[in-house]
Parts: structure tokens; sequence; C-alpha cells
């Protein structure tokens, strides 16, 4: 038999072995996915992206220069001019001079990628556990691979979804996209009770600071003041200031003067022996997990009871409808309700 | 053809056939179908088997890995087939189960409708009774758990709800068997049409429900002028159903629907289930009886103050657990010993004997008797009595309650590495058998944390790796310390191996979440039974005839073709001279040495993969075979066993074994791919060739990589 391997040579060898696979293939930011998404940058995705720009600019009013369009897909000027020749050529957009505008054919191919991105969108938040924050970016890549029957068929299997996570409409298959409602929040006058509607995904940093904030789609938020240090809310009866900017990208549909919102809490301040009325179910809250929570009774009026602690803590039960249910503590965070005074309980 | 007819219209007709076989239910021989609904804990399971018997039979729903029972029974003359739909806190097909369901009550369209409803749980259950009767109104209540309701002091008017609900109630206690007469008596009524229900619907939604309904009820009614439950259609549409979008052609209706759609206010799906519930509230509150007294004083919750609090709740869990290993260790000595002699000992021979009598080649006695008996044999004997013990232990603490208090305790642990508080009762399973492990994940609903549970359920160490586990560390630590602290030390290292098990289950299921499973959905929910006196003689009994029979077929599938192929290579000779083991071991010795085993030990593990009970008794064979020791064993390619350890060890150590091919054989039997019954078990319940790919490869990877570790820092400090 061979004598054995140094042992100290054979560790040295098997750490380098493992710090050669973790460069290569490191989730993110190994060099395989990196030179995958590389690949992934192929025409098409330039392509598609360019559409998507002229599209969304035209539907702000905005119109699109060669400029305008180079910094939004990402390239260099030149290879954005080629790009808009190509698209001339394609038959979806017209370049004349230094704006280029979308044919109807283009305007056609743009509400199906856009489709597609809000689709996706709608799938990761309800039916995976991926985070708010990586949505766009993670549809932005998806949107170039599938095609229009899978599209279609994933909306199915959702029950065809009208609206995206930040609220956004989904074309349908046939490419009818329904008026877009709301106001922006710098447009409310203060004291006044409205219901986000929809919030700007990009620029991103504004995107993640007010959901960071707990300022969700489907949140009701009251304006209470606007002073020099932003804009003063109650959002789902938590106290929030935001700036003017993100104001702006916040779009809400205004609902009836309702002093109801004060005093709300979230249940996870109710502690065993204490009661609480359902007000709502949080924003944040998307999915099978909005839905499972409804159907155990977590519907507003509902009095809901915490009964027991389990022994770290989280999470709780809570007495429901008749049934006792243990929720996390962080699904409880994201309950609105309203405690019951202690009289009220006896 | 209109798909969503009602059951009266189109009983007996083509096109329900077709959608019966499609869902998995054989027409004919029947009279009448009755599919059984309610929700979860709700004694359904009591129920379904208080009125087929022994007349049933279960398996899985066609394409889905939920459970199905189908039974029979006659009355009035008549054959009734029954179909238990799984358990569901609604029909809005947000889960498999809940599509299950709805799909057979709308396209299976039965006969009669049984919604079985817990008394201590009114307005929850009613829930799904409501949205049951908007399907149909061929419906029976049965108020199960009564004796329940008057333990806590709960009484239910049922005439009064019967008024409410408009289809006829009957209060039940199925595990005593009150009411099941009763409930025959109905279901035939109904069925034949002499009672003819006249359901509850729901009228007074508000406004924002209502209008999106009115305005797409008149397409669904010129549409489909005869189905029944226009209104629960109109409302599935709206919601997007799937399943029922397709059922109904697009067209003037389609085109209305996405128009009403869009117009939908957002928490639509949070004022209809509201809506729902109001309509429950109202209805629970108008057949509650109130004041009467508790027979028995707040029990319930005392219990779960001892059982979850922070000083007594943990260390009772800890006891309960180490006493059920106890029992399972200590009862299955004498059963297992037993079994072995009768079998090995006794029937062997007995076997040889017959074989020689009748004139048959050495070879076919030695294949038949000596590889597949033997194997089969020895997984009977050594696995059946402590399944036999661990499992219905395991099954009275479900039937008492308290698994989801163990759930609930330690589901911080479990959330921290992206996990649920339930995979700590499908570990603890595992431990048991990992087969079964990863079967019990089903009570995990979120799909993330259940390919978690069931990708870590290896690291629990199943029943059939203990006898392995505690024979090499008495063998190999055992005697490195004074003989009377000996069974302490082998016993310790034992334990420590399950614990780093469990170390390694956390470890895995955390890399898992932040890597691999990132991207899957996840739901929580954990429900807290009340508890109640399990009905220990019957689960005792069920329990045992379940194993008994999974260790049979088990046995017989897959140890049957190890024990063939182990007598095989021992016997078939290559060209060279050596048999086919032989050749194996020689090759495998490099690698086997390099991480701290040897050849013998990985062939071993190669041809055990079907169950790990066969490892030592073939590491002992192959070790005589390969070294040609005579008067040792009792042949080529038959397995034995020593009766006394330290005859093994001097066998062992005589072939070059030291104390770190003994750890890391204790560590290489925790931490190696998957047994095949698992590995099948594991592709039966994911459907996907990945995740079991997954599953058996990350375990072997990881346990050839710890010994490897092992091995060179072992030889480094040595």
């Amino acid at each position: 038999m061979s004598p054995l391997p140094d042992p100290a040579a054979a560790l040295a060898i098997f750490g380098s072995l493992v710090l050669l696979a973790a460069i290569l293939f490191w989730p993110e930011r190994g060099i395989v996915p990196r030179l995958r998404r590389l690949v992934e940058l192929s025409e098409r995705v330039r392509l598609e992206d360019a559409v998507k720009h002229l599209f969304n600019s035209a539907a702000a009013g905005r119109t699109a220069s060669v400029d305008s369009l180079a910094g939004a897909v990402g390239v260099s000027r030149d290879r954005t001019v080629e790009v808009a020749r190509e698209l001339t050529r394609l038959g979806l957009a017209r370049l004349e001079g230094e704006v280029i505008a979308l044919t109807e054919a283009g305007r056609a191919h743009a509400l199906r990628v856009i489709r597609t991105h809000r689709i996706w969108e709608r799938y990761l938040a309800d039916r995976t556990g991926v985070g708010a924050a990586e949505w766009h970016a993670l549809a932005d890549r998806l949107e170039h691979k599938a095609s229009a029957d899978e599209v279609d068929r994933l909306a199915a299997s959702m029950g065809d979804p009208v609206y995206d996570p930040h609220g956004d409409p989904i074309p349908t298959a046939s490419g009818v996209l329904p008026p877009a409602r709301g106001l922006p929040l710098s447009a409310v006058a203060a004291g006044a009770s409205a219901r986000v509607v929809h919030i700007e995904d990009e620029p991103g940093q504004v995107y993640r600071s007010l959901r960071a904030a707990g300022v969700n789609v489907g949140c009701l938020v009251r304006l209470d003041r606007v002073d020099p240090a932003g804009l003063h809310l109650l959002a789902d009866g938590r106290p929030v200031v935001i700036d003017s900017l993100a104001a702006l990208n916040l779009v809400v549909e205004l609902v009836e003067e309702d002093d109801t919102e004060e005093g709300l809490e979230r249940l996870d301040a109710i502690r065993p022996g204490e009661e609480a009325i359902v007000v709502r179910l949080g924003a944040q809250i998307h999915g099978a997990q909005r839905r499972r929570l409804l159907d155990l009774g977590i519907v507003p009026g509902t009095v809901v009871r915490a009964e027991l602690s389990s022994l770290s803590g989280d999470p709780v039960a809570y007495r429901i409808r008749g049934a006792v249910i243990a929720l996390r503590r962080a699904q409880a965070d994201d309950i609105v309700v309203r405690r019951r005074p202690r009289k009220e309980a006896a | 053809m209109n798909p969503l007819a009602a059951a009266s219209a189109c009983h007996g007709c083509a096109h329900r056939g077709e959608s019966l076989i499609q869902l998995g239910v054989v027409p004919g021989r029947w009279d009448y179908l009755v599919a059984l609904a309610g929700n979860p804990n709700t004694g359904k399971s009591t129920v379904f088997n208080a009125l087929t018997g022994l007349r049933q039979h279960t398996g899985n729903w066609p394409g889905k890995t939920v459970a199905r029972a189908e039974g029979t029974f006659r009355h009035g003359g008549k054959a009734i087939k029954i179909v238990d739909l799984p358990g569901t806190y609604s029909l809005q097909a947000a889960s498999t189960d809940e599509e299950v369901a709805r799909d057979f009550l709308l396209f299976g369209r039965p006969d009669v409708t049984v919604v079985v409803i817990d008394a201590t749980r009114l307005e929850r259950n009613l829930n799904l009774a409501l949205q049951v009767l908007e399907i149909t109104d061929r419906v029976v209540v049965v108020l199960n758990l009564m004796d329940e309701a008057r333990r806590h002091g709960i009484g239910v008017n049922t005439d009064a709800l019967a008024r409410e609900l408009g289809v006829p109630v009957i209060p039940a206690a199925a595990r005593q068997g009150t009411g099941i007469g009763a409930l025959r008596d109905a279901i035939l009524q109904v069925a034949t049409g002499a009672a003819r229900p006249q359901p509850h619907r729901l009228r007074r939604l508000p406004a924002d429900v209502e209008s999106p309904i009115a305005e797409v009820l008149p397409a669904v009614e010129a549409a489909y002028p005869d189905t029944l439950g226009k209104r629960w259609v109109a409302l599935r549409l709206l919601n997007g159903d799937e399943r029922v979008l397709r059922a109904v052609p697009s067209g003037e209706l389609g085109a209305k629907i996405v128009e009403a759609r869009w117009r939908l206010p957002g928490d639509f799906q949070d004022r209809l289930t509201g809506a729902l519930y109001a309509e429950a509230e109202r209805i629970a509150r108008a057949s509650e009886v109130t004041g009467l007294r508790r027979v028995r004083v707040d029990l319930d919750k005392h219990l779960d103050r001892l059982l979850t609090s922070r000083w007594t709740g943990f260390p009772l869990m800890v006891l309960l657990l180490a006493v059920v290993f106890w029992l399972t260790i200590a009862g299955a000595n004498v059963p297992s010993s037993m079994l072995a002699s009768l079998l090995l000992d006794d029937v062997h021979p007995v076997l040889k004997g017959f074989g020689a009598a009748v004139g048959m080649p050495w070879w076919m006695s030695g294949f038949l008797f000596d590889g597949m008996y033997l194997a089969t044999a020895w997984v009977v004997s050594v696995m059946l009595p402590p399944m036999a013990i661990f499992f219905p232990l395991f099954t009275l603490l479900e039937d008492f309650g308290y698994l989801p208090r163990v759930a609930f305790n330690m589901d911080r642990m479990f959330q921290r590495v992206g996990a649920h508080g339930k995979q700590a009762l499908t570990m603890c399973m595992g431990f048991g058998c990992n087969a079964a492990g990863v079967v019990a994940t089903r009570v995990i609903d979120s799909p993330r944390e259940r390919l978690v549970a069931i990708i870590t359920n290896n690291f629990s160490l199943c029943n059939g790796r203990w006898p392995t586990q505690i024979l090499i560390a008495s063998i190999f630590l055992g005697t490195l310390v004074p003989a009377h602290l000996a069974g302490i030390t082998a016993a310790g290292a034992v334990v420590a191996i399950a614990l780093l098990g469990v170390f390694f289950m956390f470890a895995v299921s955390w890399g898992l979440t932040r890597s691999v499973l990132k991207g899957e959905a996840t739901t929580f929910s954990l429900e807290l039974p009340p508890y109640r006196p399990p009905r220990i003689l019957q689960t005792l009994y069920t329990s045992l005839i379940d194993r008994t029979a999974i260790v049979l077929w088990r046995a017989v599938v897959f140890a049957l073709p190890a024990g063939a192929a182990i007598w095989l290579i021992s016997n078939v000779h290559l060209g060279g001279g050596a048999s086919i083991a032989a050749t194996l071991v020689s090759a495998l010795d490099p690698v086997g040495v390099l991480i701290g085993l040897n050849g013998v030990i990985l062939l071993a593990y190669v041809v055990a993969i079907p169950a790990n009970e066969i490892v030592i008794p073939t590491i002992l064979m192959l070790t005589v075979h390969t070294l040609r020791l005579a008067g040792l064993g009792a042949g080529d390619g038959v397995m034995f066993e020593l009766d006394d350890s330290g005859a093994v060890r001097q066998l062992l150590v005589g072939a070059g074994w030291t104390t770190l091919t003994g750890i890391n054989l204790m560590l290489f039997s925790l931490l190696h791919n998957p047994c095949s019954t698992t590995i099948y078990t594991i592709y039966k319940e994911t459907g996907s060739a990945r995740w079991t790919a997954v599953a058996t490869l990350l375990p072997l990877a990881l346990g050839v990589s710890v010994c490897f570790l092992v091995a060179q820092v072992w030889r480094l400090l040595f």
C-alpha cells in the first residue's frame, strides 16, 4: 500500500479546493454567476430595455433622446445609436435626429415586456420568499427569459393579477392597460387620509427607505402636517417622517376622513392576558401568507386574546375565533390592532 | 356542456364520470358519492372511520402528495362511497390541500357533502361551512366533539344552528360513536332527495363586495342558466380562481370579468373573508347556549402553562424525549434478540437443510438463503421491535395534543436558521426512521420550510444506525478507559454523536436557506389544539399494525436485493481469481484510508445503501472474506455477527482498524447518504429529482469532508 500523504499537505490542498470553489461559485459574487449575468446581457436584452425606457418616457410625457436612452440601458453613446438604428429597422421606433419615438408596434412590444416584468414581480412577492428590495432587480433579469405563453401561464396560475406589488397596473395579454389612478402624496392637503396605491420603484434608494419606514402599497396614511423636517404621517398607526422627494414617489388614493387611525398598535404589543380588536392586516403580508391569516379569522373586527407565550417569548399563542393559533413576533408585528381596555375584557 | 352544472342536473352523466376519474374515483359500484370536508383537527378521520369501519383504503390524490382515504358503507339497502377530503381552513385554494378539496367539490359534484364542525371552535369552522353552502345545497353538517364542548362548558343549540344554516345538523361525539347512526340516516335522506335542504346563502355582503358581484352576475346567469351557486361562481371569477376561469370560456363573460377586476378595491379578499366571518359570528351567537358550567376546571390552561413556561417547559420536553428513547432501546432489546435467534439461528439452518434435501445447487442455496433471506431477516429483527415501540409512543403524544406544543417551544431556534418549528417534530420522528420523518414533513405546509426539513432529516440518527454506533463506541472508545467507566463512555459517545447530528441539522438548515432555498415561498401558522385524552389501546393497536406492515414491506423491497448483491459480489470471481468484493475493496482502500476509514467500510456502505442495519454484519463478513481468515464467519457472502464484542474487536484490530477508524466510522454513519427507502420516499414527497439528489449527495459530501478533516488532524496530532 502506498504511503499516506502528509496530513498537513492534504489539509492545505483541501483548503485550497474549498477556496477555489467559493471564488468560482459564490452566489451573486462568484466568477461563474458573474459570467452568467454577462452572457444574459445580450442583444435582445438591450433592445427590450430600450423599448421599455421609450415607453416609460412617453407615459411620463418626456421625449427620449439618444443620451437619455444611453443612460437607461447602460451602454455607450455609440452603442446606443446602433440600438436605435436596430429598433428603427425592426419597425419598433423612429429616430428623428436626437429624438427617438416608439411606433405602434413598438408600443405593443413595450407593453408585453412590461407585462412580463410586473407578472414576475407579483410572482416573486406572492409565491417566493424573496425580499421586497429585490423584486424589481430580479424581475428586470427574469423578464427577458420567458416567452409570452409562459408568462400567460404564470399569470393564470396566480389568478391573473391586475396590479404588481408596487401598485402598477399589469397590462393584459392583449395589451390593454387601464388608466393610472391616484395622485402623488405631495399633492395631498394636510389632515387628509389616503391609501397608498403605488410606490415608484426607481430611484431604488427612495423606494427602500419608504419600505424601511413601514410605508407599503395598501397601507393607510394620514398626513398630519408639513414642515421643514418633511411630511409627518401616520402610516398604519405608526408615526413616520418622509422627505418631499419620497412624497413625489408615493401615489395615493384619498379615502374618507377617518379619525379612527388614532390609538393603533401592532399585535406583538399585546401580552398574554390582554385583548385587542383587529383593525387590518398590514400591507407587507402578501399572497399565500395573507390568505392563510385571513382564513384563520384575523379579519377586521375580530377580538384576539393573547393566551400563551412560548418559553423563548416567540411565538405567542392567540385565541382567535375560538381556536388557539401561534404566530411569530415578526408576523404579529404586521397586524394592526386596537387594544381593548381591561375592564371591557373582563 | 356546463362543467359547473348542479349535481342534480348531472347525476350519472358521462361528463361527471370523466371528472371523477381524473379526481381518482372509480365510478360504478356504488349508488351515492359522499365527500367529507372540514377544518383540520375536528375529528374528521374519526367520523370517517366510524362510518366505514375497515372497509376503506388509503393512498394519495392523483399527482399530489396529499393523503387520501376513501371507503364504503351500506345503509338502507344502498351502497355509499365516501371520500375523505384533506382538512382545510377554506376553499380559496391557497394551498394544495385546499385545491384538492375545492376541485373535488366543484368538479366531482358529490351527491352529498358532509361538513364536520368542531363544537368548541364554531366560528372558525363556520367559515368553511358557509363556503361549502355557497357551492352546493346537498349538505349535512356534523357537529362533532360535543363531549369536549360539554367539558369546556360550551353548549350549542343544534336546532337553532340547523335553522340558521338551512341544512340538517347532527350532533356527534365520534370517538364515543354517538351520532353516527343519525348521520347515516341524514346522508341517505339528502342523497335520495327525501330531505331537501335550503341552505343559507350569503346575502348581506357589504356594498363594495356586492357591487362587483352584481356587475358580473347577469353575464354569468346569461352564460350558464342552470348553474347552482352562481354568486359563488361570480366570486371565484372575480378572485381570479384559475380552475374556475378555465372551466368558463372567455368571450363576453371573460371581458366583463376583466373589466370588473380592474375596479375591485385592493383589499377585496380581506373584505370577502371579513363578511364570511361576520356571518359566522352572527350564526354562532344565535346558536350558543349560555350559562353552562365547566365540568373540568381549566386543566388545559394549567397544562399549557406547565409545558411551555420558561422554567418547566424545556426540562419536561427533554425528559419526555429521554423516556421515549429509553423505552425504545430497553424495550426492544429482548424482542430483537428473540427475533434474531428465531429467524437467524433457527429458521436459517432449516432453510439451508431444505435446500440440501431438494438437491439445490450450492450457489442457488447460497443466493437465496444466505444472501436474500439473511439480509431480510436481519433488517426485520433489528428494525421491527424499536419501530413498534417508538412510533406508537409518538402517536400517543400526538393524539394527546402535546406535539404542537413542542413545535411552539422550539420554533424560535428554527426560525433563526430559516426553518419551521414543526421541524423539531420531524427531526424527532427521524430518530425512529428517516423515511417516516420525511413523510411527517407533510405537516409543514410552507414549501421552503418543508424542503429544509426533508433535506436535513438524515442528520437524525435513525434506529437502524444505533446498533452500529453502540457497538463501535464500546469496542473502540470504551476500551480506552478503565472498565467501570466503559459503559458510560460508550453511551456518552453515542449521545454526543446524536447531538452532533442535531448541530449539523441546524447548520445545514441555515446554509440551505441562505443559498439554494433562498427563493422559495414561506408561510407560518401553528394551531394548538386542545388536549384530548388519547385512546391508548386503539392507538397502540393501529400504530403497531401500520409500523409492522411498513417494516416488512421495506425489508422485502429493499433489503432483499441488497442481500442478493452482497452474496453475489463475494462469490463471483473475476478473471484474476479474486472475487468482485475483494477487487472492489482493494480499489477503494486508498480513498478509504485517506479519509480515515478503509476499503471494507466503503464497500459495505455502498452495498448497504438499502439498509443501515446490515452494515456491521457486512463489514465483518467482508473483513473475514478479504483476509481469508479461516474459522470465522459462515462462508463467503454470508453475513454474521459475533455475540462477544471482544471477539469483534479482536477481528477488526487484527485487520488494521485503529481508534481513528472507529471514530470516523461513527461520524460517517451519522453523515452519509440516506438509505434507499428514504431516498425513494424523498422522491415521492418532493416529486423532484433535483432535490432528491441534493438530499442524497449533500450528507455524503459532508460525511466525506468531515472524515477527511478529522483524519488529517488526528494524524497531525498523534
